[in-house]
This record gives structure tokens, C-alpha cells and sequence, in this order.
């Protein structure tokens, strides 16, 4: 077990180190000028020099607003609906064809649309990334939802669990997995497009400082915005992730 | 599709040896049909026309091949499903949903996945209000006599499917249902793990004769636990014949195996089986 | 609730004559609440719905607005085409060969939050504003997904089906042909599902971002310029492209695995 541990760490370290390598290879003998592809390690200086700047803070902060709050309200919004569409009829009957005909469209295509409606600050990028975030949300938990076991529901029902009370005592847990792999798609989801929105139209945020780096042809200031969103979309990940592991302990590995 | 060999009528009633009880029967099936919708073609007709009573302390197996709609008629008894026609008397009342009287154990376990032993055990009791340090008291009692004292902590996917059932009976017993509903119950379970189960159940039940109504498809098991053995045919699914089971108790199925008593009524009711149109028989 | 409660064990679902058309009524919905919405609002910037749909045929009649248009379609088939052909044997290698999992995995779990169309900038230093940037960009925005569900895919895939396609003698790579690849197909074509519908928002944003034809172009071009009834047209050609271009995949995807009984008629992936 650990043998292999330690070889499937290795293996995957290679590429990491390859790109990195090539990367500096690139820059050190001279094939690429800086101008164009700055060496890892400037952007790497940059980037721990500038989180320590309030500036920088200031624009990831507004990002990290954007996103939590968007991401909040898909979150809300794609649960409840899920739910209620799973075990109402009638709510499914009008809540499946939206979704068949809302969630392949490009989104992203609405955001004029969302400018113009919302304004330029920050309701617009927020309306953005509930669009975005809200389908696999909804989906997931709906279809967690509607495979649910029928004798889990039917178990409470005989336990004495009232009707109204089966919703969140049974359907909602049980579904839970579903929907915690619904969310995590939902978090990258709502990273990419605050990111994008705030490239589009924005005087803030992380989006922005790289539209910015890129109109005064700084490489190194539009590296260091793109490996911050990543970053940040790993961190959140992982955190995700640590509270799926606490929450669904009970489950089997999903 | 040959005719049934008897009419349904002189069945459906029992044989005269049943005494007549002056108290209603605990559980009274009355002109009970379902009917399901299928795609496309005709209605399907999966139970038509049961007729039933079950007395108190009655422990009642209904015994069928698959698709004779045994379960679906159980799962009307619990009130999960609504019959297309006919009624369902609980001590007399006519149910309109599932309640904490009738206790279902499944065949599937169907335990929460995301409570622990303890917290499945003692679900039933919370959700009537017993306080949680007098639900817990009563739960470490249920799980000592299934046999998984220890287990409180741990979660459902740790245990094995003889212990899943374990916890699910006891999540059962633990509300005090009158009647128990058990829907093939040790149908998932190896054959080692099912014969100490039945033992078990029927230790558990002779304590306090609580009703039970047990499906299966398995013709030992109906008879080593059964006061009475319901034989239906499917196709739809019909009482063919109420058997009554008169073997002494407690039985232990040990000695039961050599029983000529025991052996008569396995090889009749497998006869009646054999008899039913079509591969009736399934596994 | 009742749904729950019991009644749903066989009963048929009701409204099964007007499924077929609920999506048909569900986008007239749309219109009608924007129409309304717009006519309530009643600025100038929010056109109703039958002034953005009255500006469609202009912009589809036009020589350089459909061109326009073509353009991107073509860099999003291109980009995806290439996708599909990478990303699905590396997949499927991945599903099956634990090495090549170790090898791949911690970079496309590292690049998986990166927004791919957001590398628009960078690539243009390089490769100009061009065909090439763009195509590039879809490409690498649509790998992932389809990498990723086909390795999921082909890992599922039930070692006894390999097991049996060995002791008929079959080759390591004829298994990967006529077992892996057939047996994880569902998972495959869903995440070619998703990457259809990403390529498209990749293809929206790009043009977005480098202003020099297509689609996204004329979208934001309109924004910048006050065309309102243009703006909101051309979000009902794209969100149209998106439906058009889903459901027919669907179709695709439903004749190819129809044997297998998959029910999520809506990929969950989108961005």
C-alpha cells in the first residue's frame, strides 16, 4: 500500500516537474524572450511578493465574494428546487422542461443580457455564477433525490415520521451524495466564470488584474491572476472535500 | 394456462379447522385488487380480489412465486401502497397510511445510511417524542437482544448483511409496532446467516407473539416459522390455499429437519407450487 | 409528497401525451415572461422579446453576421473534433492502466479549476488573435471533461468482461478496442456531451475576449455599441445553438448506447 503510494506520488510528479522544467528551459536558453514567457520562478516570486500587498487582497477578496455568494444562492436555489421537483409532480412537471431547455445554453452568452439588467458592479458577475452553478446542483440532487431507496422513506413513514417531515429527514440526507458531487462541479464551475466575468467587464477582481497586466503586455502580472484563481480553486476543493468526508462518513466510498 | 385446481372461493376462507375468535382479527384483508399501470399495453391486474384475516399472535407467512404479488400485498397491509380496490382493517380500523403499528423489515435492510446503529435503532423512538437518553437506554437494550451489544457506534456499511437485518428488526421492535411486516427478509443473506437469523426471530418472537406477517419464497422457511402458510399463484395473484402449519413450538429447526410432520407439509406445499401454470418456481 | 408517500411504485406518469412538447412550451414561457418582464420595465435597454426575435433574421440574412457565425461553428467542431481524438484513448489508458492514472492525474486535477477561455490573453502573445488561439482554447477547455469520464468509464468497466476477452485470446490492445471502448461508451458520450456545450461557451467567451469575428464578437460588439435588439438576438441564437446542438447529440447518443440504460437525459457538467 504505501510502496505504491509513494510510486503513484513520483509518477505523478514528473509532469508537474516536466513543465516546469521545459517552462525554465524555454526562458533560460533563450528560445522564448521574457517578454512573452516570463520564468516560473519570477512568476512564483511575484506572486508570494504580491499576497503579501493589500491591493492584491483587496482584488481577491472581491472575487472571493463574488464567488461565495453566487455559489451560496445556486446552492440554495438547486437544492430546494431539486428537492421539491423530485416529490412534487406538479412542480416537476414545469421544473424538467426549464432545465432541458435552460442548462445547455452557454451562459455565459447571458451575461450582456445581465449587465445591462443588473449593472456593471457586483450583481451582474453574482448573477453570473448562480446561472452557472445552479444546473449541476439542481440535476444532481434531483437525480439523487429520485434513486433514492423507496423503503428508506417508506422505513420513516412506519416509524412515525410525518409526511412533511420525510423531505429533509430522509430525502435530503440520503441524496446527500448526489448532491455534494453536484456542488463540487458547481465550485470549479463558479471559480471559471467569476473569473471570466470579472475579464469581460470588471474594475476588480482577479479576472480584471490579468485584462489589465494583459493591455500593458506585463506576463508576469497576468501569470500571477491565473495560478491565484487556480489556487484558490484547489483550496476551496480540498475544503469541499474535507466536509464530504464528514459529512457522508456513513456512506459507502461513492 | 391451465385452470387453478380449486376454486378460489372454499379457499380463501381457510379450512374449517381455524377457530372462530370472538375478538376482531388483528389484521382483516378485505376484497383487496391492485392494479398497475403499464406502458402501452393493458392495466396489469398484479393481486385480485384477497380475502384475509390474521389473528392476534399469529405468525403468517405468505409464500408465492415472483410476480404473484406478495410484496405488493404486504407493502398495502404497511399502507405504503393504496389498493386499487378493497380495504385494510387494522384491530378493526381501516388504515389510510403507513403508521408506527405495522413495523416493515425489508428484504434491501433499507437502514439510513447516514446515522449510525444506535441512531437507526432509536429513530423510530425519537420521532415519538421519548426523550434521547431513554430512546439510547432502550436501544442498547434492543441491540444486546439481536446480539450486536458493541455495535452502537458504528455505521450500517460497516456491518455485515446478517448484522444489517439485526439492526433493522431492531430499529422495528424498537417502536413497538403490533405487527410486524417482514418483506422477504433473509432473502439477501447466505444460507449460514439465514438459518441463525430464523432462530433468532422466532427466539425474539416467542418473548411476545407479536403479529407476524412474513413473505417468502422459500417453502422451508414458511413452514419451520409459520402458524399458517398463505400459497398464492400469480396471475394474477390469488389465494390458492391457506395451509395451517400444526407443529409444536418452540420448534428448532435442527430437529424440525427430521420431522415427518415438518417433511409433509414442505413436499405438499412444493407440490401445490409445481402445480401453478408456468415456471412458477423461481429461485 | 405523495410522489414519496407511496403511490409512485408503477403508476404511469401523468402527462405523457404532452412531454414530447413541454420543452417547445416551456422556451414559449420564457419568451412570453420576458416579453412581459420588458414590457413592465419598459427601459430602453432591455428590448421585449419580439424585437430581439424580429433583429434574428437580420443578423442570419446578413453576409458578414452569418460568416461571422460559420466562423466560430467551425473553430468549435475543429477544437472538439481534436479533443474527442486525444482525450478519449488517454482516458481509457488511464481506466486501465494504473501508471498512466498516477502519471496523468495530479496534472489535470491542478488544471482542472483553471479557466481555460481566461488563457485567451496568454495565448494571443503567442499564437496572435487568430483561428489557432481560439481553436486552441476549445481544445484544451473541452480535454478535460472528456478525459475524465472516459477514465471513469473504462475503470468501471467489470473485470470479468476483460477477464473473458482475454481467454478468447484477444490482444491487451484488441480489449481496449472491443471491450473497454464499447463498455464505457455511455460514460464516454456524456462527457462528450458536456464538452459540446463547453466548446460552445469556450467558443462565446474566446471571441469575447479577442474581438475579431464570430459569434461572441457581434454579441459584445453590439453591447459596447447600444445595439440592444442585436445584443439579445444574438443570446437567443447562441442559447438556440446550445439547445440545437445538445439535443441533437442526444439523439446521437441515445442511438449509439441504446442499449445501455443510462436515464440522465441532462449531463450534469455544464460551464
Amino acid at each position: 500500500m504505501r510502496a505504491t503510494l509513494s510510486r503513484d506520488i513520483v509518477l505523478g510528479a514528473i509532469p508537474l516537474i516536466l513543465i516546469a522544467a521545459v517552462w525554465q528551459a524555454i526562458v533560460s536558453f533563450g528560445y522564448a524572450p521574457a517578454a512573452l514567457l516570463p520564468p516560473p520562478g519570477a512568476v512564483f516570486v511575484r506572486l508570494v511578493h504580491q499576497l503579501g500587498g493589500t491591493d492584491f487582497l483587496a482584488q481577491g477578496g472581491a472575487t472571493l465574494l463574488r464567488l461565495f455568494v453566487g455559489f451560496t444562492i445556486a446552492a440554495v436555489l438547486g437544492i430546494g428546487i431539486g428537492l421539491m421537483a423530485a416529490v412534487h409532480r406538479g412542480v416537476d412537471a414545469v421544473v424538467r422542461p426549464l432545465v432541458r431547455v435552460l442548462a445547455p445554453v452557454p451562459k455565459v452568452a447571458l451575461y450582456p443580457a445581465l449587465l445591462l439588467l443588473l449593472g456593471f458592479d457586483h450583481a451582474s458577475k453574482i448573477a453570473l455564477v448562480v446561472a452557472d452553478a445552479l444546473f449541476p446542483i439542481l440535476l444532481s440532487t434531483y437525480y439523487g433525490a429520485t434513486t433514492i431507496e423507496q423503503k428508506l422513506v417508506w422505513s420513516a413513514l412506519a416509524a412515525g415520521t410525518p409526511p412533511h417531515q420525510v423531505l429533509y429527514k430522509v430525502v435530503l440526507p440520503a441524496a446527500m451524495p448526489s448532491i455534494l458531487t453536484g456542488c463540487r462541479i458547481a465550485l470549479v464551475i463558479s471559480c471559471i466564470v467569476v473569473f471570466l466575468a470579472e475579464m469581460i467587464s470588471s474594475t476588480d477582481g482577479l479576472g480584471y488584474l490579468l485584462v489589465r497586466a494583459a493591455r500593458s503586455f506585463q506576463t508576469v502580472d497576468m501569470f500571477v491572476p491565473l495560478i491565484s484563481i487556480s489556487l484558490l480553486g484547489l483550496i476551496l476543493n480540498a475544503l469541499l472535500y474535507g466536509a464530504r468526508k464528514v459529512l457522508l462518513r456513513g456512506f459507502p466510498e461513492v | 394456462m391451465r385452470p387453478l385446481t380449486m376454486p378460489r372461493d372454499s379457499i380463501a376462507n381457510g379450512p374449517p379447522a381455524v377457530p372462530v375468535r370472538a375478538a376482531p382479527p388483528m389484521i382483516a384483508i378485505q376484497g383487496v385488487s391492485q392494479t398497475f399501470k403499464t406502458a402501452g399495453r393493458k392495466d396489469h391486474l398484479a393481486i385480485s380480489d384477497i380475502n384475509l384475516d390474521i389473528a392476534d399472535g399469529a405468525f403468517v407467512s405468505i409464500l408465492g412465486p415472483s410476480g404473484c404479488g406478495k410484496s405488493t400485498l404486504l407493502y398495502i397491509v404497511g399502507g405504503f401502497v393504496a389498493p386499487t380496490a378493497g380495504i385494510v382493517k387494522v384491530k378493526d380500523k381501516a388504515i389510510t397510511g403507513p403508521g408506527p403499528d405495522r413495523g416493515p423489515v425489508f428484504q434491501e435492510f433499507a437502514l439510513f445510511p447516514w446515522k449510525t446503529v444506535l441512531g437507526n435503532v432509536i429513530y423510530g423512538l425519537r420521532q415519538q417524542g421519548v426523550p434521547r437518553a431513554e430512546a439510547e437506554e432502550r436501544g442498547h437494550k434492543l441491540l444486546a437482544m439481536v446480539g450486536l451489544k458493541g455495535y452502537e457506534a458504528f455505521y450500517p456499511k460497516e456491518l455485515s448483511g446478517g448484522m444489517k437485518q439485526r439492526v433493522a428488526i431492531a430499529r422495528t421492535l424498537a417502536y413497538n409496532p403490533s405487527v410486524l411486516l417482514m418483506d422477504e427478509p433473509f432473502g439477501a443473506l447466505d444460507a449460514h446467516t439465514r438459518t441463525r437469523l430464523q432462530n433468532d426471530l422466532l427466539d425474539i418472537w416467542e418473548r411476545d407473539r407479536k403479529t407476524v406477517l412474513f413473505v417468502t419464497h422459500a417453502v422451508d422457511e414458511a413452514v419451520y416459522l409459520s402458524d399458517k402458510v398463505i400459497v398464492m399463484s400469480r396471475s394474477p395473484g390469488r389465494i390458492k390455499k391457506v395451509v395451517d402449519i400444526d407443529l409444536p413450538r418452540p420448534r428448532r429447526r435442527a430437529e424440525l429437519l427430521l420431522d415427518v410432520h415438518y417433511q409433509k407439509y414442505v413436499v405438499d406445499i412444493e407440490r401445490l407450487i409445481e402445480d401453478a401454470p408456468e415456471d412458477a418456481v423461481h429461485p | 409528497m405523495s410522489a414519496v408517500a407511496g403511490d409512485g411504485t408503477a403508476t404511469a406518469r401523468i402527462g405523457i401525451s404532452i412531454a414530447p412538447f413541454a420543452p417547445l412550451l416551456a422556451c414559449l414561457g420564457l419568451l412570453a415572461a420576458w416579453q412581459i418582464g420588458a414590457l413592465l420595465l419598459g427601459t430602453d435597454s432591455i428590448p421585449t422579446a419580439l424585437d430581439a426575435l424580429r433583429a434574428v433574421p437580420d443578423i442570419l440574412g446578413d453576409r458578414s453576421g452569418l460568416a461571422n457565425i460559420l466562423d466560430s461553428i467551425r473553430r468549435m467542431a475543429i477544437g472538439l473534433a481534436s479533443a474527442v481524438v486525444v482525450s478519449i484513448p488517454l482516458g481509457l489508458a488511464m481506466g486501465r492502466v494504473p501508471a498512466v492514472a498516477s502519471f496523468f492525474n495530479p496534472i489535470l486535477m491542478v488544471t482542472y479549476p483553471v479557466p481555460k477561455a481566461a488563457l485567451m490573453p496568454v495565448i494571443m502573445l503567442w499564437l496572435g488573435v487568430g483561428d489557432l488561439s481560439k481553436t486552441l482554447v476549445i481544445f484544451l477547455a473541452v480535454t478535460l471533461p472528456i478525459i475524465y469520464h472516459s477514465f471513469e468509464g473504462a475503470k468501471a468497466v467489470e473485470e470479468k468482461m476483460i477477464w473473458s476477452g482475454a481467454a478468447m485470446g484477444m490482444s491487451r490492445l484488441q480489449i481496449m478496442a472491443r471491450i473497454v471502448l464499447p463498455a464505457a461508451l455511455p460514460e464516454i458520450l456524456a462527457g462528450c456531451r458536456t464538452g459540446l456545450v463547453l466548446a460552445l461557451i469556450t467558443m462565446v467567451t474566446s471571441e469575447m475576449i479577442a474581438r475579431k469575428s464570430g459569434a461572441g464578437n457581434i454579441l459584445f460588439n453590439a453591447l459596447d455599441m447600444g445595439q440592444y435588439d442585436t445584443v439579445f438576438a444574438m443570446i437567443i441564437i447562441i442559447g438556440a445553438l446550445g439547445i440545437i446542438f445538445d439535443a441533437a447529440f442526444d439523439r446521437l447518443r441515445r442511438a449509439l448506447v441504446a442499449w445501455s440504460d443510462t436515464r440522465q437525459d441532462i449531463p450534469l457538467s455544464f460551464s
